[in-house]
C-alpha cells in the first residue's frame, strides 16, 4: 500500500503538472503585475509623478471611497438575486430535461442557445426589448393590462434592475441547467424507486434525495456563477451604463473605469485585487458550507 | 413549482411520450403536480425562446420599420441583412476563427484537464487542496486587470493576432472550469470498477484510460460543451489580442459592425443568429454522448 | 504530443506570415466600417500609390469610443511603433499627449490658421499642437419644418413652440429629444445648455465653475423640460444618438439635438418619415448666454514610438488636405476642418446641409475642457447630471457635488499648480479670439507639476 501511494504521488505529479505549468505560464506574470501595481501610485496620464510605492495606500483609499461601497452593494444585490433565480430555474430545467420525452434533444439545444449569443449582443437585445418607445416588454404588459402607461425602465434604480437581472438569468440559466443535469444523471434511480415504495411524494423525493445528492453540482454552479456574476461587466455596461446615476454600477465596471478609462493603473489594480479577494472568500465559504474536500466529493 | 423528479432510466425516448416513463413502476398516471410542472416548464421554455424568436424576426425585418412600433410577427421579410453578412462582412472568417479558437481551447483543456482532474480526484498526494485552490484563483481576477500585462506578454512572445495568442489566455478561465467540473465528475463515479482493474494487475494509468474514461464520457461531453461556449462568448481578450479581421472572433466581429453612432440592428441580430448555428451543431453532436452515458448509467444501476 | 504538435503548427502557421518585403511599413488605425471606412481605405490606397517606397496598412479599430480608447491605451502603453497614425476622439488628445504617447507636431510647423480655432484649441496642450483636426462634429438642433415656420430664437421659444406643436391634433408625442443617458453624450448636451445660459465647466484659469448659479439654471432648465414643461420624455435619460434619431425620423418629435451624421439618414425617404420636412439650426440661447454647440469630431495623431514619423506626418497631411476632406464630406457628410473650404462651391455641393448654417454652428462650437484628466472629470460630472435629471437629487446639489469631486481630483493630480519649473512647459492661456459674438474659451491648459516631491499623494 505504501508503495502504491508513492507511485500514486509520482503519477499524480506527472498528471497535474501540464495543467499547472500552462496556467502558471499564462497567469503568474499578469497576476504578479496586478499585485505590484496595486501597491504603487501609477497614473498613466501623469507620467511625471513616476510610480512611487505607496504600500497599502490604494487600499486605504478604497475603504474611504463611497462609490466603491455603492458598487460593491450593487454587485452583491445582482449576484444574490440572479444566482438564486438561475439556480431555481436551472434546477427546474435540469429536472425536466433529465426525463425521457419526445424532442428532448431539441429542448436541450433550444435552452442552450441564449448562452451562445455573445453577451454584448444579448445585452443590446434586452435593451431593445425594454426600450420604452419600441420595446416589446411595455407593449405586452400594456396589452395584458398589467400597466396602463409605458414604464421607462432605465430611469429608476428599482426598475433598471429588472431588465439587467432578467437578461442575466435568460443568458446563463442554460449553463446552470446543463451543470445540474450532469449531476442528476449520476443519481441512482433505485433511490427514487425505494422512496416511492415508502410512499414519499415528489416534493419529499426532491428535498430528501435529489437536492442532497446534487450538492456537488450545486456547489460548482454556485462557485462559477458567483464568480462570474461578481465580475459582471459587459451586460450592465451595455444595458444601463451603470445608471441612473450610479444606481446599477457594478464593481467591475468601476474597476474598468479606473483602469482603462481614467488610466489609474495603481488604483484600478487595487480594486481588482479586492474583487479577487472577495470572490475567493465566497468560494471558500461555499466549499466549507456545502461539502468538505475541495471539489466536494460526496460519496454516493 | 414542483416537477416530478424521477430520473429517466432508459433512453426510450420514443416509448415515453408526454413525459411519462413507460417503465417507471411508481406512478402510472400523471399526477396533478406533474401536469402543473409541465405547464410551468412550457411557460419557462416560452420565456426563454421569446427573445430568441424576436431576434430572429428582427433579423429579417427592415431596420426602419423595426423602430416604429413593436410587432410580434414580421410584416415584411427581407434577406438583406443575411446577404450583407456574407458578402460585405465576410462573416465566415470570424466564424472559422471562433471555431478554431474555442475548439482548440476545449480540446486542450479537456485533455490536459482530465489528466489533472483524475489525479486530483483519485490519487493520494499532498497539496491537492492547494492545487485546486490555485487553479480556481487564477480565474478570479477580473479580466480587465490582467488584460494589459497579458498584452505585453503576448506581444513579447510574438503571439498577437495569432490563434495561440488567444488560446493561451483563454486557458486562464477555461482550465479552471474544466478541471473543477471533471474532478467533481470523477469523484462521483464508483471506485469499485477501477479497484477491480487494479486488483487484476492493471496500472493506475491503464485503469484510468480503460475503465474510468469510458465511464465518464457524458461528464466529459458536458464539460466540453460548457468550455466551448465559454470560449465562444469571450470578448475582451479577443478584442485586445487581435488586430485584424483575419483573426477576430465572432463577438469582436459583431462589435465592429457598430458605427460611431449607428447600430446596424438587423445585421447584428442576423450575425447573432448565424453564430448560434455552430454552437447548436456542437451541442447536438455531444448530446448523443450524453444520452449514451444515460444508457450506461441505467445498465450500471 | 499531438496537442503540442498542433500548437506548434499553429504558432508556425501564424508566426511566419510576414512578407519578405523590406519596405518600411506604416499603419493607420481608426474607423474601418461604413462609408467612412471605405473612403479612408480609398484615400490610403492612393497615398500608397504615390509612395511606392513604403507600405501602408490599415488596422481597423472599433467605432465604439470606449472600446477604441481601451485598445489604443493597450497598444500605446506597450510602447511599440504601430499603429503609426491614429484616429483620436477630440477629448483624448491631451490625455495621450500628457502620457507621452503621441508626438508634438510643432517640428513640422503645422499651419494652424487653416483650421477652425476651436478645433485647434482642442488639440493643443501646453501650447503644443498634438493632433490635426480631421473632421468636426457639432451639435445641431434639428427641427420640423412641417410643424413650425421658423427655428426657435431662444430656449423659451423652443419650449413654447414644442408645447404648441404637441398640443395640436395628431401632434407628435415628444417635443424635444436629446442624448441624456449616462455617457459622454450627456456632457455634450449639457455643454450646449451651459453656453446657452452663459456658464461653463471650467473658466479660463482652469477653475471648476460648473456649480455657478447660471450653470445651475442650465441644469434646472434641462430637468424642467422633462418634469415641468414635459417637452422631453423621461426616456431621453436612457437614449444615445440613435434612439433620438429613431424618435425624430418616425415623426415623433418636434426638435432633436444630434450630430451631423443624422442629416443624410433623415433625408432618406425609404426609412424616414420626416424626409424633406426638417431643417437644422444652432441651439438657441437663454438670456445672458450665447448659442453654443459642443465640439466633437476626430483628429489624427502620430504615435511617439513610430519608427517612421516623417511618413506618418505625410499621411496625416494627405488625409487632411482640402481634396481629401472634400471627398470625405461628399461620401460621409462629415464637416471639413479647414475654414477656406466653406467658401468653396464644391463643398456646398458635397454637403446636403446649407453651408452658412454649418459654418455658424462650427463657429459657435465650444471644446470640452482640455486636460489629461478629462475622462475622469467627465465621468464624475455625468453621474451627478444623471442623478439630478432622474430626480435623485436637486440640480444645485448635484452640481455642487460634481464641482467638489472635480476639484478634489484636480488637486490630487497636481495639475492645478500653474507655476511650472521647466521652460518647455510655459503656463498657457491660449485664448483664441473667436468670431463675432461667439464664445470660445481656452481649455484647461495646465502645466504639470514638475517637482519630484510626490509620493504621498495617492494615500489621502
Amino acid at each position: 500500500m505504501i508503495a502504491r501511494s508513492n507511485s500514486d504521488a509520482r503519477l499524480a505529479r506527472w498528471l497535474v503538472s501540464p495543467a499547472l505549468v500552462v496556467i502558471a505560464l499564462v497567469a503568474i506574470f499578469p497576476l504578479g503585475w496586478t499585485l505590484w501595481e496595486s501597491l504603487h501610485r501609477h497614473d498613466l496620464r501623469l507620467p511625471w509623478i513616476g510610480q512611487p510605492f505607496v504600500g497599502l495606500g490604494n487600499y486605504v483609499r478604497i475603504i474611504h471611497d463611497p462609490r466603491f461601497w455603492g458598487a460593491l452593494g450593487h454587485t452583491a444585490l445582482f449576484t444574490v438575486v440572479s444566482v438564486a433565480l438561475e439556480l431555481v430555474l436551472g434546477l427546474i430545467f435540469a429536472l425536466a430535461m433529465n426525463r425521457a420525452f419526445r424532442g428532448r434533444g431539441l429542448v436541450r439545444v433550444a435552452v442552450l442557445v441564449p448562452w451562445a449569443i455573445p453577451t454584448v449582443v444579448a445585452a443590446l437585445l434586452w435593451r431593445f426589448l425594454f426600450d420604452s418607445q419600441a420595446g416589446i416588454a411595455n407593449a405586452l404588459l400594456m396589452q395584458t393590462g398589467v400597466i396602463d402607461k409605458p414604464i421607462v425602465w432605465f430611469v429608476h434604480a428599482a426598475t433598471a434592475w429588472v431588465p439587467v437581472i432578467l437578461a442575466d438569468v435568460w443568458k446563463t440559466t442554460p449553463f446552470v441547467a446543463l451543470l445540474l443535469l450532469a449531476g442528476l444523471q449520476n443519481i441512482d434511480s433505485a433511490l427514487y424507486e425505494a422512496a416511492a415504495v415508502d410512499g414519499a411524494g415528489a416534493w419529499r423525493q426532491l428535498t430528501r434525495i435529489t437536492i442532497p445528492l446534487l450538492k456537488p453540482a450545486i456547489l460548482l454552479v454556485l462557485i462559477f456563477r458567483t464568480l462570474d456574476a461578481f465580475r459582471v461587466f459587459d451586460l450592465i455596461y451595455v444595458l444601463t451604463g451603470g445608471g441612473p446615476g450610479t444606481s446599477t454600477e457594478p464593481i467591475a465596471l468601476y474597476a474598468f473605469n479606473a483602469l482603462l478609462q481614467n488610466l489609474q493603473f495603481g488604483y484600478g489594480a487595487a480594486i481588482s485585487v479586492v474583487i479577487f479577494l472577495i470572490t475567493f472568500g465566497l468560494a471558500l465559504i461555499y466549499i466549507k458550507g456545502l461539502g468538505a474536500g475541495g471539489a466536494a466529493g460526496v460519496e454516493p | 413549482m414542483s416537477v416530478d423528479i424521477r430520473p429517466t432510466e432508459t433512453t426510450a425516448v420514443d416509448r415515453a411520450p408526454e413525459g411519462r416513463d413507460a417503465k417507471a413502476p411508481a406512478k402510472s398516471r400523471p399526477s396533478t403536480s406533474s401536469v402543473l410542472g409541465w405547464i410551468g416548464l412550457a411557460i419557462l421554455v416560452l420565456l426563454i425562446a421569446f427573445p430568441l424568436y424576436w431576434a430572429i424576426v428582427a433579423s429579417f425585418t427592415p431596420e426602419a420599420t423595426l423602430f416604429r412600433e413593436p410587432s410580434l410577427w414580421p410584416r415584411t421579410i427581407i434577406l438583406d441583412h443575411y446577404r450583407a453578412l456574407f458578402t460585405t462582412r465576410h462573416f465566415w472568417v470570424p466564424i472559422r476563427n471562433s471555431i478554431v479558437v474555442a475548439g482548440c481551447t476545449t480540446i486542450f483543456c479537456v485533455v490536459v484537464g482530465s489528466l489533472a482532474a483524475y489525479a486530483l480526484a483519485r490519487l493520494r498526494f499532498r497539496g491537492k487542496a492547494f492545487i485546486l485552490g490555485f487553479i480556481l484563483a487564477v480565474s478570479m481576477f477580473p479580466q480587465i486587470s490582467i488584460v494589459s500585462p497579458l498584452y505585453l506578454m503576448l506581444r513579447a512572445l510574438g503571439l498577437i493576432n495569432t490563434y495561440p495568442g488567444l488560446i493561451l489566455p483563454y486557458l486562464t478561465f477555461a482550465m479552471p472550469l474544466t478541471v473543477w467540473l471533471l474532478v467533481g465528475y470523477f469523484r462521483q463515479l464508483p471506485p469499485d470498477l477501477e479497484e477491480a482493474a487494479l486488483v487484476d494487475g492493471a496500472s493506475r494509468w491503464q485503469s484510468f484510460v480503460r475503465v474510468l474514461l469510458p465511464l465518464s464520457v457524458p461528464g466529459v461531453a458536458t464539460t466540453a460543451i460548457l468550455t466551448f461556449i465559454y470560449s465562444w462568448n469571450e470578448f475582451l481578450f479577443a478584442l485586445s489580442f487581435t488586430v485584424g479581421p483575419d483573426r477576430q472572433t465572432v463577438p469582436v466581429a459583431i462589435a465592429l459592425f457598430r458605427g460611431q453612432y449607428q447600430v446596424p440592428w438587423g445585421e447584428i441580430l442576423a450575425a447573432a443568429v448565424v453564430a448560434t448555428v455552430p454552437v447548436a451543431a456542437m451541442v447536438l453532436i455531444f448530446q448523443r454522448r450524453i444520452v449514451q452515458g444515460l444508457t450506461a448509467g441505467a445498465v450500471k444501476g | 504530443m499531438l496537442l503540442i504538435a498542433l500548437f506548434a503548427s499553429l504558432v508556425f502557421a501564424t508566426g511566419c506570415g510576414g512578407e519578405t518585403d523590406t519596405r518600411p511599413v506604416i499603419t493607420y488605425s481608426g474607423s474601418a466600417v461604413g462609408s467612412q471606412g471605405e473612403t479612408v481605405r480609398r484615400q490610403i490606397e492612393r497615398f500608397a500609390k504615390m509612395h511606392p517606397e513604403i507600405v501602408v496598412r490599415v488596422q481597423p479599430s472599433p467605432d465604439d469610443a470606449t472600446q477604441r480608447h481601451q485598445l489604443f491605451v493597450q497598444w500605446l502603453n506597450a510602447h511599440v511603433g504601430d499603429p503609426d497614425v491614429m484616429e483620436l476622439d477630440v477629448i483624448w488628445t491631451s490625455e495621450f499627449a500628457a502620457a507621452g504617447w503621441i508626438r508634438s507636431l510643432e517640428q513640422y510647423s503645422p499651419t494652424r490658421g487653416d483650421f477652425f480655432p476651436a478645433a485647434i484649441e482642442a488639440n493643443t496642450w501646453n501650447d503644443t499642437l498634438y493632433a490635426i483636426p480631421w473632421y468636426v462634429g457639432v451639435g445641431l438642433l434639428y427641427w420640423r419644418t412641417d410643424l413650425l415656420d421658423h427655428a426657435p430664437r431662444s430656449l423659451d421659444e423652443l419650449v413654447s413652440q414644442a408645447e404648441r406643436a404637441m398640443r395640436a391634433s395628431d401632434g407628435p408625442p415628444y417635443g424635444f429629444v436629446w442624448q441624456g443617458a449616462r455617457y459622454e453624450g450627456l456632457i455634450t448636451s449639457f455643454v450646449e445648455y451651459l453656453g446657452a445660459f452663459g456658464a461653463e465647466i471650467m473658466n479660463d484659469s482652469g477653475d471648476v465653475v460648473v456649480d455657478s448659479p447660471r450653470a445651475i439654471s442650465a441644469l434646472t432648465f434641462m430637468r424642467d423640460e422633462i418634469t415641468r414643461s414635459r417637452i422631453a420624455p423621461p426616456e431621453v435619460l436612457t437614449w444615445h444618438e440613435e434612439e433620438t434619431r429613431f424618435a425624430f425620423q418616425n415623426g415623433n418629435a418636434v426638435f432633436m439635438r444630434n450630430w451631423p451624421y443624422a442629416y443624410s439618414l433623415l433625408s432618406d425617404s425609404s426609412q424616414s418619415r420626416v424626409a424633406g420636412h426638417f431643417a437644422v439650426a444652432t441651439m438657441p440661447a437663454a438670456e445672458g448666454g450665447h448659442p453654443t454647440t459642443a465640439l466633437g469630431g476626430a483628429e489624427l495623431a502620430i504615435n511617439t514610438y513610430s519608427e517612421h514619423p516623417e511618413i506618418a506626418w505625410q499621411l496625416i497631411q494627405y488625409l487632411t488636405a482640402p481634396e481629401q476632406q472634400l471627398e470625405r464630406a461628399a461620401a460621409t457628410g462629415d464637416y471639413p476642418t479647414r475654414r477656406a473650404l466653406y467658401d468653396d462651391p464644391r463643398l456646398a455641393k458635397a454637403l446636403a446641409v446649407p453651408l452658412d448654417q454649418v459654418r455658424t454652428a462650427i463657429e459657435s462650437a465650444v471644446p470640452r475642457p482640455v486636460t489629461p484628466i478629462y475622462t475622469e472629470l467627465s465621468g464624475l460630472l455625468q453621474v451627478q447630471l444623471h442623478r439630478a435629471l432622474t430626480g435623485q437629487t436637486s440640480p444645485a446639489n448635484a452640481l455642487h457635488e460634481a464641482a467638489r469631486q472635480m476639484k478634489a481630483v484636480i488637486r490630487e493630480s497636481g495639475l492645478d499648480e500653474r507655476e511650472v519649473a521647466t521652460g518647455s512647459f510655459a503656463p498657457a492661456a491660449s485664448v483664441i479670439p473667436a468670431k463675432a459674438g461667439t464664445h470660445v474659451r481656452a481649455g484647461l491648459d495646465m502645466g504639470p507639476r514638475f517637482r519630484g516631491d510626490d509620493g504621498g499623494g495617492a494615500a489621502r
